[in-house]
C-alpha cells in the first residue's frame, strides 16, 4: 500500500521537478519579485555614488551663484566630493532664453548634464520654475533641489524685505520626516509604505505562483494520463486512493521544494544586503499559510481538474481558480489603509481565501492570535474534507472520458462517492 | 488462470456486458473476439478492476481481486499512451514499481526486455522522440516486465507493423511456454485463428462461441473441398454429402455436409475425372463469427422490438 504510495508520489515529483514550467517558477519568481518589490525601493533610496551635472538657465543671473554654493555646500557624496555641481547654461538679463534651451536640451540629450533647471526672470515674483531631464524618476536629485532653490529664493525675497540674513537662516528649516511602524503591542519598525506595500505584495504574489504553477501542472498530468488512458494502467496497478495520496504527496513535496527555495534565497538575501525583510517569526508563520493554503488548493485543483477531458477547459477552471487567487492583491490598497477593518477579517475566513489574506495582512499588521488559531484550525479542517471530496471526484473522474461532466454531477460524486 | 462467470455491466446507454463466462487456462493463448462495441473492453476493464462489474464474478488462479492480485496482471490498453516527455527507462521502471517490483529487479528486467527489444540505446530518450512501433514495444515492455502470470492485452495488433507483429507473436508463445495465461481481444479473426488455443466470441455483450479452436470449427464449421482436374466436374454437385458445388474450368468447390465421407468422394471422382489436387479445407473462424454474428444479430432484433 504505502510502497505504492511512495511510488507514485516519486514519479510525481522526480517528472515534474524536471518540468521546464516548474524550473521557470522556482528561478524566475524570486528575480520578479526581487525586480518588482526591492529594486525600485532600493535605488530611490540609494545614495548617489557620483558627482552629477546640473545645468541651469538663469535670465536673472543672481539665483545660480547662490544656488551652486548651497548644494556644494549641503550635498556631498561619500567621499567627500560635492554630489551636485552646478553648471549656469547662461548668465545675465539679456538671454536668449530659446537659444540656451536648445543647447541645454542638446547636452542633456547627450548625457553631459544630467538635466536643466530653468528659472523664472524675476527672482522675487516669478516662481513658476522648471526641471527638464530624460528621466523624471530621480526623486533624490528633484527634492534635494527643490529644498536647496527655496531656501535661495526665500533668502532673496526675505532680504528684498529688509529682513536679516542670520534670521531668514534661521527661518529655513530642514526638514526630514521618517515614517515609523508601529506594530499592535507598540513596537517601533522603520519602515516606509513602499516598503510595507512591496512587503505584502511579494508574499502573495509568491503564494499565487506557487499555487497556479503546480495546480498547472497537476491538472495538465491528470489530463495527459486520462487522454491517453495510461490511467487504466495506473489504477489497474494500484487502488484510486493510493494514486491520488501519491499525487498529492508528489505534489506537497513539489511545493515545498519551491517554498524552501525561495525561503532560502530570501535568507541568503537579507544576509548579504543586512536588510531583514521580516522577522523570522513572520516568515515561519507566512511558510505555515503557504503550506495549509498548498495543500488546500492541491485538493481543490485535483477536484476541479479531474473531471476535465480537454485543455480549453483546463484553461478555464484554471483561470477561475487564478481570479479567486488574485482577488487579495486588489485588496492591497485598502487593507493597507485600514488593516482593522471588518471586512478583512470576514474575507480571511473564507477557506479560499485565508492563505492570501493571510499573506497579505501578516506582513502590514499581525492580525491578532485567536484570529491565527482560528484560520489554522479552520485551513486543517477544510484540508481535511477538500481531500475527502476530491478523492470521491478524482475516483470517478479520471475514468470517465468522452464529454465532461455537469457541474452538478460532479457536487453529486462529491458528496456521496 | 482467469475464470469469469456470468460477468455483467449496464451504462446509461444499456447492457454492455450481459452475462459473460469463459475460462483461460495457463499455457493458454485466450482470443476474446467479436465485433466493435461488442463489449470486450468493458470486460477486460471488469477483469481489471478499473470497473465494477453490476453481477458475476471473476478469479484469479482461483482468488478473487485484492491488492495481490494487482502485482500478478499486466495490462496492454486499447489506446496507446505513455508520458511523452519522460524517459523511456524512467517510464518502465515507473509501471514496474506500481506493479510491486524494487527498483534493482524493475532496472534489471528493463534493461533486459529493452535489449530484446533493440530499444537499449534510446533508454534515456524522451517517449516522444520514439517511433510510433518503438513505443508501442515500450508499452508491450510496461505490460509484461513485472512478469505477470495473467497477461490481458487489449486488441494488441491493431496499428503495429509486420515486423513488430512478428515480435509479439513470438513473445506471446514464451509467454504460453512459461505457463503465463495470455489473454487478448481483437476484431480480426484471422488473427485469432492462428494465435489462440481457446476464444470466446462476444455479440452485443453476449458470448455467442466459445471453446478450443478445433472445438468450435468442428462444431460449427462445414468443410469444404477443393478439387483440380481435367475433364467434365458438372456430376459433382449430385455427389452424395456435398452440399453445394462451385464449378471451374478444371475445378471446383465442394461445400460438404457435416458428417459427409471423403473416401467416397474420392472413389466416385476418381473414375470420371482425372484429379490432379485433392485438398480438404478447414472453414475459416471468419466465416464461422461472420454467421454467428448474424444469426445472434437476427435472433435478438424480435427482442428488441419486443421491448
Amino acid at each position: 500500500m504505502i510502497a505504492k504510495v511512495v511510488s507514485v508520489a516519486r514519479w510525481e515529483y522526480v517528472e515534474k521537478v524536471k518540468s521546464k514550467a516548474f524550473l521557470i517558477g522556482l528561478f524566475l519568481t524570486p528575480v520578479i519579485m526581487i525586480g518588482m518589490g526591492v529594486v525600485p525601493t532600493l535605488l530611490i533610496t540609494q545614495a548617489d555614488t557620483r558627482t552629477k551635472i546640473i545645468g541651469v538657465i538663469d535670465p536673472s543671473g543672481v539665483v545660480a551663484q547662490p544656488l551652486a554654493d548651497l548644494l556644494q555646500a549641503r550635498y556631498r557624496l561619500p567621499d567627500g566630493s560635492p554630489n551636485y555641481i552646478l553648471r549656469p547654461l547662461t548668465a545675465g538679463t539679456s538671454v536668449d532664453l530659446e537659444a540656451s534651451a536648445a543647447e541645454a536640451d542638446r547636452q542633456t540629450g547627450a548625457g553631459d548634464i544630467e538635466g536643466y533647471c530653468l528659472l523664472g526672470r524675476s527672482p522675487e515674483a516669478d516662481t513658476a520654475i522648471e526641471y527638464r531631464s530624460k528621466s523624471v524618476g530621480d526623486i533624490q536629485l528633484v527634492e534635494n533641489l527643490q529644498q536647496a532653490l527655496r531656501i535661495v529664493l526665500s533668502e532673496r525675497k526675505g532680504l528684498s524685505m529688509g529682513l536679516d540674513t542670520s534670521v531668514i537662516r534661521a527661518l529655513n528649516v530642514k526638514l526630514d520626516m521618517k515614517q515609523i511602524k508601529l506594530s499592535k503591542t507598540g513596537e517601533r519598525e522603520d519602515s516606509s509604505f513602499l516598503q510595507v506595500f512591496f512587503r505584502a505584495y511579494v508574499f502573495l504574489f509568491m503564494l499565487f505562483l506557487l499555487i497556479v504553477t503546480s495546480g498547472q501542472l497537476l491538472v495538465r498530468s491528470i489530463l495527459e494520463e486520462k487522454s491517453n488512458r495510461i490511467v487504466e494502467v495506473l489504477v489497474s496497478s494500484c487502488s484510486s486512493t493510493e494514486l491520488m495520496a501519491g499525487k498529492v504527496l508528489g505534489l506537497s513535496a513539489l511545493g515545498f521544494t519551491q517554498i524552501g527555495f525561495w525561503a532560502l534565497m530570501g535568507t541568503i538575501a537579507s544576509l548579504t544586503f543586512g536588510i531583514e525583510f521580516v522577522t523570522p517569526g513572520i516568515a515561519a508563520l507566512l511558510i505555515l499559510y503557504f503550506v495549509l493554503g498548498y495543500l488546500f488548493y492541491a485538493a481543490v485543483f485535483i477536484g476541479a481538474g479531474s473531471p476535465l477531458t480537454t485543455e480549453q477547459e483546463a484553461q478555464q477552471v484554471t483561470s477561475y481558480l487564478v481570479m479567486i487567487l488574485v482577488l487579495p492583491i486588489a485588496l492591497a490598497f485598502p487593507a493597507m489603509q485600514n488593516p482593522d477593518a471588518t471586512w478583512l477579517r470576514v474575507l480571511t475566513f473564507i477557506p479560499l481565501l485565508t492563505p492570501t489574506m493571510m499573506a497579505l495582512r501578516i506582513p502590514i499588521q499581525m492580525p491578532s492570535t485567536w484570529e491565527i488559531l482560528a484560520t489554522i484550525l479552520l485551513m486543517l479542517v477544510s484540508i481535511f474534507f477538500a481531500m475527502i471530496a476530491a478523492g470521491r471526484i478524482f475516483r470517478i473522474a479520471i475514468l470517465s472520458t468522452g464529454k465532461s461532466p455537469k457541474i452538478a454531477e460532479i457536487f453529486r460524486w462529491a458528496r456521496e462517492g | 488462470m482467469l475464470s469469469v462467470s456470468a460477468l455483467r455491466k449496464e451504462f446509461s446507454t444499456g447492457m454492455a456486458v450481459d452475462g459473460v463466462s469463459f475460462e483461460a487456462a495457463k499455457g493458454e493463448v485466450f482470443g476474446l473476439l467479436g465485433p466493435n462495441g461488442a463489449g470486450k473492453t468493458t470486460t477486460i476493464r471488469m477483469i481489471l478492476n478499473i470497473l465494477v462489474p453490476d453481477g458475476g464474478t471473476i478469479t484469479y488462479d482461483g482468488a478473487p481481486f485484492s491488492d495481490d492480485v494487482r502485482n500478478t496482471i499486466g495490462y496492454l490498453p486499447e489506446e496507446r499512451g505513455l508520458y511523452r516527455k519522460s524517459k523511456l527507462l524512467d517510464t518502465i521502471m515507473y509501471f514496474a514499481s506500481l506493479r510491486g517490483m524494487k527498483r534493482g529487479a524493475a532496472k534489471s528486467a528493463a534493461a533486459a526486455w529493452l535489449a530484446r527489444f533493440s530499444l537499449l540505446e534510446f533508454r534515456d530518450r524522451k517517449v516522444e522522440e520514439l517511433s510510433k512501433g518503438n513505443q508501442q514495444k515500450v508499452q508491450f515492455i510496461c505490460a509484461i516486465i513485472h512478469n505477470p502470470s495473467i497477461v490481458i492485452l487489449d486488441e494488441p495488433f491493431s496499428g503495429l507493423d509486420p515486423v513488430n507483429q512478428i515480435l509479439f507473436k513470438d513473445i506471446f508463445h514464451e509467454l504460453r511456454t512459461a505457463g503465463k495465461t495470455v489473454v487478448f481481444s481483437t476484431h480480426q479473426m484471422d488473427q485469432a485463428e492462428r494465435l489462440s488455443d481457446s476464444l470466446c466470441l462476444i455479440n452485443r455483450g453476449r458470448v455467442v462461441l466459445g471453446g478450443t479452436v478445433r472445438d468450435v470449427k468442428k462444431k460449427h464449421g462445414t468443410n469444404s473441398l477443393h478439387v483440380e482436374f481435367s475433364g467434365d466436374g458438372a456430376f459433382m454437385s449430385g455427389l452424395p454429402g456435398v452440399r453445394r458445388a462451385i464449378l471451374y474450368e478444371n475445378a471446383a468447390e465442394l461445400e460438404l455436409e457435416t458428417d459427409a465421407k471423403i473416401q467416397p468422394l474420392i472413389g466416385a471422382m476418381n473414375g470420371k475425372v482425372d484429379l490432379s489436387k485433392f485438398e480438404l479445407v478447414e472453414p475459416s473462424l471468419q466465416s464461422i463469427f461472420l454467421q454467428a454474428v448474424g444469426e445472434s444479430n437476427a435472433a435478438s432484433v424480435p427482442a428488441a422490438v419486443a421491448v
